[in-house]
């Protein structure tokens, strides 16, 4: 959870830097403090890559692919509002300058209103993107890129930023999650007909951080699964046992118990392999269990350290 | 649970002496429309110093009271947690407190005749939130006099009166409705019969075993709170009548893994097994087949050598689910008689 949180942290600083005036005009003549990059590509194996720098010069590269989700965040080592260079420790570099192309837009986002329109700057960036993956699970090498500096009027109304709707909080009937030193795994159990694809959404997370030292700037990689299962991979018909078999990229069974101490135990074979990473374990004594039924409460089991 | 914690736990175990020193003692509340009025009392209480690792202590609840503590903390046997046992002697004080005087008799267990000796230090404390009237004074010195006391198997023995001593002298005061204290117990038994646990909802599991004959009460609960690591926090209380005193024996700790085995909520017959470490020995089972409460479980420790296991013990197991009960365990309908009622360590002490 630690880490979870930090990770949620460091995306929410990020998403704070986020101006709230819209006087400026988009292009890379305006104030650097009011406006993001967004760098639209390719990877390799059908994974889409989008990078994006926001105003405070945080630099999130984010690879994706069907429930699959990596960010790897760094530093912008340049001020100019028209201009990217960063290092992935690594992973890969990048140093492209900002070419519009066309008039400033102002599209209509879901949900934002005219007024909340952005006002968004097309064109190209050229220079060096390289990008490796880990084990090369995907990799981009290009001089140019479709790209866009955006202004926009509110963090939720981006974009450069595709937020996509999640089934209604209060539509589940019972959830479970674990969290371990750097992971988290959450799974929902929906009413019938919430979402297509199954009755459950299983989640798992992962984040890594590396400090910055004299060489290198940080970086810190926050990965993310979410896949739809049916309703046989959440057994949970008797309130002391709970069996979750989830689909690939998850593999093996965990199992949640009352033991005789009256503790609850959660325990199994369950993993997640991430897109480069060898499978991570989901399940043992280092996780700490809750499990919630609507409208009757949770479980929680404290683990020690 | 490290040292910090343990010190926490002998503080509050002092805090709670000094709060039974402090008491209300004979307050008898007059209820008048929305007032009711707080007798005045006096209460005091001896420091005795350290012996054999317990704290010692005579406290004067009120007036006509007088308890000999002897207080001990240290870390449970096989675990991180916490192990506290404690011992209170409860006689009538024949002596007027108001003037300083304490003499009591505490059967072949000892006897004080004493008066008190201000050193000059005063201190003086207004009424209460919700009540109005003189401020109350606290006289620091020291007591003079005789003053002997051993326990059982003289696991302590205390013979001088010299030692840290207040004296609290509470006027009458008038309190709105519901703000004055309660009133002491006449009762010397009270002084040292736990208060209950009727309804406890953090316990996922609770077993709770007592008898009582010949006017001994012997009461033992283990409990497992919910979300907590393996183990359970296991309390025991004896109260236990002698010829003009009572004596009670208290023990709280926090045992390791494998203290307390239940069959799971919902089976039938349920089960359960009671495995202390020390100062315990031995183990208990029950079976809610048989109602039988089997084993060789007993207390070994200063002042209390017995047996915890026999026919004329009662039990009572619970073992709940948390997202079916959310009360948790409730062992009783209505509140249960005093002596029937599971132990708790610090209202013990009050």
């Amino acid at each position: 959870m630690r880490m979870r949180w930090a990770v949620a942290a460091l995306a929410l600083i990020a998403l704070l830097c986020v101006p709230g005036g819209a006087g400026a005009k988009a292009g890379h003549g305006g104030p650097p403090a009011e406006q993001w990059i967004d760098v639209a590509l390719e990877g390799s194996n059908g994974y889409a890559i989008h990078i994006s720098v926001n105003p405070r010069r945080h630099l999130i590269l984010q690879v994706s692919k069907e429930g699959f989700s990596a960010e790897y965040m760094t530093r912008d080592l340049l001020a100019e509002a028209d201009r990217i260079k960063a290092r992935l420790l690594g992973l890969g570099t990048i140093s492209v300058r900002f070419h519009p192309h066309g008039p400033v837009r102002h599209p209509l986002l879901p949900g934002c209103g005219r007024k909340k329109r952005p006002a968004v700057q097309p064109g190209v960036v050229r220079g060096t993107i390289r990008f490796v993956g880990e084990r090369e699970y995907t990799q981009v090498k290009v001089g140019e890129a479709e790209a866009a500096i955006e202004e926009p009027t509110g963090w939720l109304c981006r974009y450069g930023v595709r937020f996509e709707p999640k089934p209604r909080q209060r539509d589940w009937v019972s959830k479970f999650s674990t969290v371990g030193v750097g992971t988290y795994l959450l799974a929902r159990k929906y009413r019938p007909g919430v979402f297509e694809d199954g009755q459950v959404i299983f989640l798992a997370e992962t984040g890594e951080a590396f400090d910055r030292d004299s060489d290198r700037p940080p970086l810190t990689i926050f990965r993310h699964i979410s896949v739809p299962a049916p309703v046989s991979t959440f057994r949970d018909a008797h309130p002391e046992h709970l069996i979750l078999a989830p689909p690939p990229p998850f593999s093996g069974t965990g199992t949640l118990a009352r033991t005789p101490e009256s503790v609850f135990t959660w325990e199994g074979d369950l993993s997640v392999q991430f897109p480069g990473l060898d499978p991570i374990p989901l399940a043992g004594p280092g996780f700490g269990p809750e499990y919630c039924l609507r409208g009757s409460g949770c479980v929680r089991q404290d683990v020690d350290g | 649970m490290g040292s910090g914690r343990l010190s926490l736990v002998v503080g509050l175990a002092v805090a709670a002496l000094l709060l039974a020193a402090t008491g209300s003692g004979e307050a008898e509340l007059r209820h008048a429309g929305k007032f009711e009025v707080q007798k005045a009392n006096t209460v005091g209480v001896l420091f005795l110093g350290r012996e054999r690792g317990y704290r010692i202590a005579l406290s004067m609840p009120n007036e006509r009271i007088a308890i000999f503590y002897a207080i001990r903390a240290e870390k449970a046997e096989g675990s991180d947690g916490l192990s506290f046992s404690y011992s209170a002697y409860v006689a009538r004080n024949l002596g007027n407190l108001g003037h300083g005087v304490v003499r009591a008799r505490f059967g072949s267990m000892g006897r004080v005749s004493l008066r008190f000796r201000p050193g000059g230090l005063v201190r003086k404390r207004d009424p209460q939130p919700g009540c109005e009237g003189a401020a109350e004074t606290t006289e620091y010195g020291r007591f003079a006099g005789h003053l002997s006391f051993h326990g059982e198997g003289n696991y302590f023995h205390v013979s001088s009166a010299g030692g840290r001593a207040a004296l609290d002298h509470e006027p009458r005061l008038r309190c709105e409705k519901g703000q004055a204290e309660e009133p002491s117990p006449r009762s010397l038994r009270r002084y040292v019969t736990p208060v209950p646990l009727s309804a406890d909802d953090e316990s996922i599991a609770l077993l709770y075993a007592f008898t009582h004959s010949h006017g001994r009460y012997i009461g033992i609960t283990a409990a497992h709170p919910e979300g907590s690591p393996p183990g359970a926090v296991v309390q025991l209380a004896v109260v236990e009548p002698r010829r003009g005193m009572v004596i009670g024996h208290g023990v709280y700790l926090e045992g390791p893994p494998g203290t307390l085995l239940t069959s799971q909520p919902g089976a039938h017959p349920a089960t359960a097994t009671l495995a202390p470490p020390a100062p315990f020995y031995g183990k208990a089972s029950y079976s809610e087949e048989s109602r039988a409460w089997t084993g060789n479980l007993g207390i070994s420790s200063a002042g209390l050598n017995l047996p915890l296991i026999g026919p004329d013990f009662r039990v009572h197991l619970c073992v709940v689910n948390p997202l079916r009960d959310r009360d948790g365990c409730e062992f009783f309908t209505r509140e249960p008689p005093p002596d029937e009622r599971p132990a708790s360590l610090g209202r013990a002490l009050r």
